[in-house]
């Protein structure tokens, strides 16, 4: 016997980047982030080959849960082929041996900054969202610690006064991305800065949603069926993006989040903001055979989000 | 077909990489000898803010980012990170530190003497552009002093704490694995020791400076003295496996002590980092003399300047403005534009004059 049959080969990295010691900390904090939704879990935070706020939050978790069976998909802005969608891709499936996809209804994991994908999420389905802010109190108290007490107190009159006061300045509830929203009844929560569009995507939700900020070192989890929802008054109800009406130039669908591109005359042309989605919407019209999920919208409207 | 061809994405990446990278021509052995020879306290820099000690790994991250600091660090802790802990050496006691310049602006002597090492404190600063003519600068050799100073010295601190000026912190038990640790565990507030001085040894030189200059300026309460500024060799002493205890080698190792009046007692500051880095152990003592009482939010608060010194985190997450935001602007505008259709409509239908 010697050492080099009771051993490992000695590699340059280990599967998956991360150390099993590092891999180990974000699934037992996952797992406690599960047991307690909505609430941010502190973790270490490795540093990894990217620079922090650039996904590394997401990078980890997604980096821990991969394994070669299962099929990643990364967006950046609702984008595959953003940079820095395309960066993140190639470093999980190099690190992973992951096969990668675009289509969301083929993807086991998605790693996603800033969106959801408009086709509902099944079961089996993971959406990892990079977060670079996972508190949402910090608008009203930038002290970490001080935060951490107040959700530790449900202390949240404060997020209910900034929402009136920005009711009573500007006629409406000013907050356009990361909408604060209350998780399971208890946490208040960050749903990191997808839309507003967005965030109705997560109530009672089929599909397990992991939020992960690798610089500010938290975690925190929307569980499958699990309630959030938006804070909003009684009596001024909660209002996504004006998008339901909009109309994609490139495919000619309506009832999407869209991206606005201005044009040299002075107008603005709408495409959608889901690229995948977007490309199988142009192929669609283009005659071919395409096999769309569920959206979460239909005709512009969610289900139960009517005003 | 693809909305943006994802292959172009990829494509404009890598030919961006190369461009960076063209600008610097080939890396080779020599060169990072050679950065390694000619610029050893900016390796130190690196190393103290990487807070990994090895020149060689330094001076190739300097090397392979162009000398761009951010990067280089950013390199060295991710590669720090993948690394196994074989072991944690023993604790390092000032007064077995092998010491190269230690001086003290508290006293005019004291024990074990003051001395001067190296350093530019007293130089002129003179561009010599000679050597851009062509005549190399040589440095005039050392001359020896008869008697050599002291490699081992007692803390300046440790006099003051016999004459009853100030209380020596306590001795931390702590040993091994059980020693908490900044890169493994996330810091909570209020923080431990242990992470305080940690963050402190690997924050950003630029940013610890910036804090600790705004505390001696007047945004602190406590004006520091340099009780003791000491640039000098650690022993890292391990164990190996059979139970002997032997050197792996030394590394270079800078640390201040400030104190300030405080009562009838002087209250202490501390800090020490990896590498010779004298502005950023004054600065970082500075902080931590100030952070006992200071105000929620202060820069001399401890959650303040531990977040905001962080290079790493601070720097990448100002260059991550640069990735797009088109989604959360858009949705910024949307609540933007309403807003401003409410307020349009209201200003044009005013209520009726009485």
């Amino acid at each position: 016997m010697s050492l080099a049959t009771l051993t490992r080969a000695w590699e340059p990295m280990s599967y998956g980047f991360l150390d099993g010691s590092a891999k180990r900390e974000v699934r037992r904090k996952m797992l406690k982030a599960v047991a307690v939704p909505g609430c941010q879990m502190p973790y270490a935070s490795r540093e990894v080959p990217m620079a922090r706020g650039w996904g590394t939050g997401g990078l980890q978790v997604s980096c821990t849960l991969l394994n070669p069976k299962m099929r990643v998909k990364v967006i950046d802005q609702g984008a595959d082929d953003s940079v820095n969608a395309a960066s993140i891709r190639k470093f999980l499936a190099r690190v992973s041996g992951a096969p990668t996809t675009t289509d969301t209804l083929e993807a086991d994991l998605i790693q996603s900054r800033h969106r959801i994908p408009e086709e509902i999420l099944r079961e089996d389905q993971v959406l990892v969202l990079q977060v670079p802010n996972p508190e949402p109190l910090r608008p009203v108290q930038p002290n970490m610690s001080i935060a951490r007490q107040m959700h530790a107190d449900a202390d949240y009159g404060r997020m209910w006064l900034q929402l009136y006061e920005q009711i009573v300045r500007a006629g409406r509830v000013m907050q356009g991305a990361s909408y604060p929203s209350l998780v399971n009844g208890r946490f208040i929560m960050t749903p990191s800065p997808i839309p507003r569009w967005d965030v109705p995507k997560l109530h009672m939700a089929k599909h397990l949603t992991i939020l992960s900020a690798g610089r500010e070192k938290r975690l925190y989890v929307v569980p499958p069926y699990t309630r959030v929802e938006p804070l909003v008054f009684d009596d001024v109800p909660y209002r996504v993006e004006e998008h339901g009406g909009l109309t994609c130039t490139r495919s000619g669908a309506t009832g999407f989040f869209m991206n606005e591109i201005p044009q040299d005359d002075g107008s603005s042309a709408y495409e959608i903001s889901d690229s995948d989605f977007g490309v199988k919407s142009i192929r669609k019209r283009e005659g071919e055979e395409v096999a769309f999920g569920a959206t979460w919208y239909t005709g512009g409207e969610m289900e139960g989000q009517g005003r | 077909m693809a909305y943006v061809a994802t292959r172009g994405g990829e494509r404009a990446i890598e030919q961006s990489q190369r461009l960076f990278r063209a600008e610097m021509g080939e890396i080779t052995r020599e060169r990072v000898a050679e950065i390694r020879r000619a610029m050893p306290y900016l390796v130190d820099r690196a190393m103290g803010e990487a807070s990994l000690y090895d020149e060689d790994l330094a001076a190739l991250a300097l090397a392979q980012t162009g000398g761009e600091p951010y990067e280089a660090i950013l390199l060295l802790r991710a590669w720090r990170t993948t690394q196994p802990r074989l072991q944690v050496a023993a604790p390092v006691r000032q007064e077995d530190l092998f010491t190269h310049r230690r001086i003290s602006a508290a006293f005019k002597d004291i024990p074990g003497g003051q001395v001067l090492g190296p350093t530019l404190d007293y130089s002129h600063r003179i561009l010599e552009t000679g050597v851009l003519a062509g005549e190399a600068f040589v440095p005039p050799p050392v001359e020896p002093a008869a008697v050599p100073a002291p490699a081992r010295q007692p803390s300046v601190a440790a006099w003051q704490a016999e004459n009853g000026l100030l209380e020596l912190p306590g001795d931390d038990a702590a040993l091994g694995n059980e020693i908490p640790d900044i890169t493994r565990e996330p810091v909570m507030f209020p923080a431990k020791r242990a992470h305080t001085l940690q963050s402190l040894a690997r924050a950003e030189t630029g940013g610890v400076l910036a804090l600790g200059y705004a505390a001696q300026r007047g945004y602190g309460q406590a004006h520091p003295t340099v009780n003791e500024l000491r640039l000098a060799e650690a022993e890292i002493r391990v164990r190996h496996p059979r139970g002997t205890t032997f050197s792996a080698g030394r590394v270079k190792i800078s640390q201040a002590e400030v104190v300030s009046k405080s009562g009838t007692q002087l209250g202490l500051g501390f800090a020490a980092t990896l590498g010779w880095n004298e502005v950023k152990v004054i600065a970082a003592a500075t902080l931590d003399l100030n952070a006992p009482g200071a105000e929620k939010g202060s820069a001399t608060e401890e959650e303040f300047f531990v977040y905001h010194t962080e290079g790493v985190e601070s720097s990448g997450f100002c260059i991550h403005f640069k990735l797009p935001h088109y989604v959360t602007f858009q949705s910024s505008l949307d609540a933007m534009r309403d807003a401003k259709a409410k307020k349009a409509a209201t200003e044009k239908a005013p209520e009726p004059a009485e």
